[in-house]
């Protein structure tokens, strides 16, 4: 269930949300922008998929482990990895925590449990399985919240995930991203049942939501939540959205799709969040013009003072393989630095 | 100190159950390892010892049991995971080279995956095609990966040990031939043989044979009955390679030999006869050769043609000593 709150702290908590998706999706704007500049080499924005992404976070307390996947902006904002976090990772300089060692959109934040990206789809889910089984052990109390999207569906990960999770009855909460497409493959062409039926196969609960209402997220995760931390195993969230991005800055959507979805439609999540948020009289529309000004500067502002930092320092290429540095990678520094 | 006259299985276990009793971080998971004691009995009488809980029983699907262990990893438990046979490892290929060999790369150490990855490999059990395989190679080949295999039980528990220990991931693998093929003393207490270091298990002047798992006592024995003065050096660790053993030893015999079950092209003689005549080719009197298993799948009937034997070794043995 959602925590009680009175309507002050609701009001903050919703207010906050909002802020993030906005946040994200200004990120999303200039990071699509600077890589037509070529001041960018690539990204893969969550434009469409906000609202599902803050509303599971505001579910989510700081203990809890995520096994996020590329596109969750506007979730590792929301649980407020810092800006220039993800920034220093888009340009892979060395502030980057990982050294700059991954293309862009591969983000890490270990301080607030994002468990890192791996590019192969689904392979984070049998990892937050495993994550999952050591916080049962241990008798933590926290969950792991576990994200993908619906082409990630068909792979042997998410089957042996999800049995597993019910399997040994852990405390973990998949979140598949329904975005509606992966690439150019529509769900239709993914897979014949709906995503969220599956869990019964496994025996888990599964639950469908209208992932483009984040209070509704909001609520059916925190559910979930609730049930994992009781000990009452798994649950499979299928939260239905739209990519109204491109799937990354190498596509053209136009080669395989029709529909769609313009920024500023009435089928934009941030517009739906925006319609609740003013008929519950949180923001009106000075508000919302605030909030969004004050992203741009933001982003503006971080954008070019991490551009300026520059690459890793080339030995760093080296470290980190194995816990030592071996002599054969001593030698191979040695010949190409 | 005490010891007790144990085979490799036996060994493997006590490490496992020593260890195991004095750290409940160590979580055992496989298939049929608990109830069973896999089906090799490696972790006989562990769940009876340990529990559920620790000697974890799982589905049958090898990427979720790999994928499982790192994610334990990662979250501080010491996860030691069976994959029944080697042969059936391959589904948990990605999770190994894209998952758990990059982990620490990845995230520049911010977070790792120390787990021990053990599998029973190679031939010795007339197991044909799925059950004798020895993939060392795809291991050794993916950087992030420590590779070890014993060939005694002294050495099974000291590196298994090692292993347990180790910041990184480990692919322990175990030939399933020296499994019960003999028995040794092996102290009850816990000692380590550090990852990354190879063993002289014989010491001659004339020729160096390189060789690792289940070859060590074939080619000892080879060497012994022929009166060959070899040094045989088992390398235990097959990556990070003991370079320094190797240096040492060819310069001293300037003759090379490389025997492996393994097939030959691309095996680990091809790097090791790579690093040699690179690093040390005015040492050398003659090339270096190989024996190894041959670039065929493994077959059923004729494994004994298949695995290298005392009469190729010394062939081999022979023409280098030969050489002018
Ligand atoms: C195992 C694997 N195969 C192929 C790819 C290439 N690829 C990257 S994203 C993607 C589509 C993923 O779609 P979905 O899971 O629905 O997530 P979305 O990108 O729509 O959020 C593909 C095919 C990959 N990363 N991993």
């Amino acid at each position: 269930m959602v925590e009680e709150l009175n309507e002050q702290a609701q009001r903050e908590k919703y207010v906050r949300g909002f802020g993030a998706m906005v946040l994200s999706r200004t990120l999303d704007r200039k990071l699509i922008t600077a890589q037509r500049q070529g001041r960018v080499g690539f990204y893969t924005p969550s434009t469409g998929q906000e609202a599902t992404q803050v509303g599971a976070s505001m579910a989510l307390s700081k203990e809890d482990i995520i096994y996020e996947y590329y596109r969750d902006v506007a979730l590792m904002i929301h649980r407020g990895v810092p800006i220039e976090v993800m920034l220093d990772q888009v340009f892979g300089n060395s502030s980057d925590l990982a050294k700059g060692r991954q293309m862009p959109s591969h983000f890490v934040a270990r301080n607030y449990n994002f468990m890192s990206i791996q590019s192969p789809v689904a392979t984070n889910l049998p990892l937050a399985v495993g994550a999952a089984y050591a916080i049962k052990y241990r008798k933590k109390g926290n969950i792991v919240f576990a994200t993908f999207g619906e082409g990630s569906s068909s792979t042997p990960d998410f089957h042996a995930a999800m049995n597993m999770a019910a399997v040994f009855n852990l405390p973990i909460v998949f979140m598949c991203e329904n975005n509606g497409w992966a690439i150019s493959t529509p769900v239709e062409k993914q897979t014949k049942t709906e995503i969220w039926k599956k869990a019964d196969a496994y025996g888990m609960r599964g639950v469908k939501v209208d992932g483009n209402d984040f209070i509704e997220t909001y609520k059916v995760t925190a559910e979930a939540v609730e049930q994992a931390r009781a000990g009452n195993g798994p649950t499979l969230i299928e939260a239905v959205s739209y990519r109204m991005g491109p799937h990354s800055t190498s596509d053209d959507t136009s080669k395989y799709r029709t529909d769609e979805v313009q920024e500023g439609s009435e089928k934009d999540p941030i517009e739906v969040a925006a319609n609740t948020l003013k008929e519950m009289g949180f923001i009106n529309d000075n508000v919302v013009s605030r909030i969004k000004e004050e992203s741009v500067r933001i982003v503006e502002q971080k954008f070019d003072e991490r551009e300026k930092i520059p690459a890793p320092d080339p030995e760093t290429m080296f470290h980190d393989v194995l816990a030592e540095l071996t002599w054969n990678l001593e030698e191979q520094m040695r010949e190409i630095l | 100190m005490s010891s007790k006259v144990m085979n490799m299985v036996q060994s493997l276990n006590s490490t496992m159950d020593l260890r195991m009793s004095q750290d409940d971080s160590i979580i055992l998971l496989g298939e049929d390892i608990g109830k069973d004691g896999g089906v090799f009995r490696v972790t006989d009488g562990l769940l009876d010892k340990y529990g559920e809980e620790r000697v974890v029983d799982t589905p049958l699907v090898e990427l979720g049991i790999v994928g499982m262990a790192i994610g334990m990893a990662s979250s501080g438990l010491k996860p030691i995971a069976e994959i029944q046979f080697q042969d059936f490892i391959y589904t948990a290929m990605d999770q190994i080279i894209n998952q758990m060999a990059k982990l620490r790369y990845r995230t520049a150490g911010l977070i790792t995956a120390p787990l021990v990855l053990r599998t029973p490999y190679g031939g010795g059990i007339r197991g044909g095609l799925y059950h004798s395989q020895s993939g060392e190679t795809y291991f050794a080949h993916t950087a992030g990966l420590v590779v070890m295999t014993p060939s005694n039980p002294y050495d099974a528990k000291g590196m298994l040990s090692s292993a347990i220990d180790s910041p990184d991931p480990v692919i322990f693998l175990e030939p399933k031939k020296l499994y019960r093929a003999s028995k040794a003393e092996v102290p009850e207490e816990d000692y380590k043989i550090p990852v990354g270091k190879a063993s002289l298990v014989h010491e001659g002047d004339d020729v160096t044979i390189i060789t690792y798992g289940s070859m060590v006592p074939l080619v000892s024995r080879a060497v012994s009955n022929n009166s060959v003065s070899a040094d045989v050096i088992d390398l235990r660790t097959l990556v990070p390679l003991d370079i320094n053993a190797i240096t040492e030893s060819v310069r001293k015999t300037g003759r090379v030999v490389v025997v492996h079950e393994a097939p030959r092209t691309l095996g680990m003689g091809a790097e090791i006869s790579a690093l040699i005549s690179e690093r040390m080719i005015e040492y050398l009197y003659a090339p270096i050769l190989r024996v190894t298993g041959p670039d065929t799948p493994f077959p059923y009937r004729l494994e004994e043609y298949y695995v290298p034997n005392e009469k190729r070794i010394m062939a081999a043995v022979q023409k280098v000593l030969e050489f002018r």
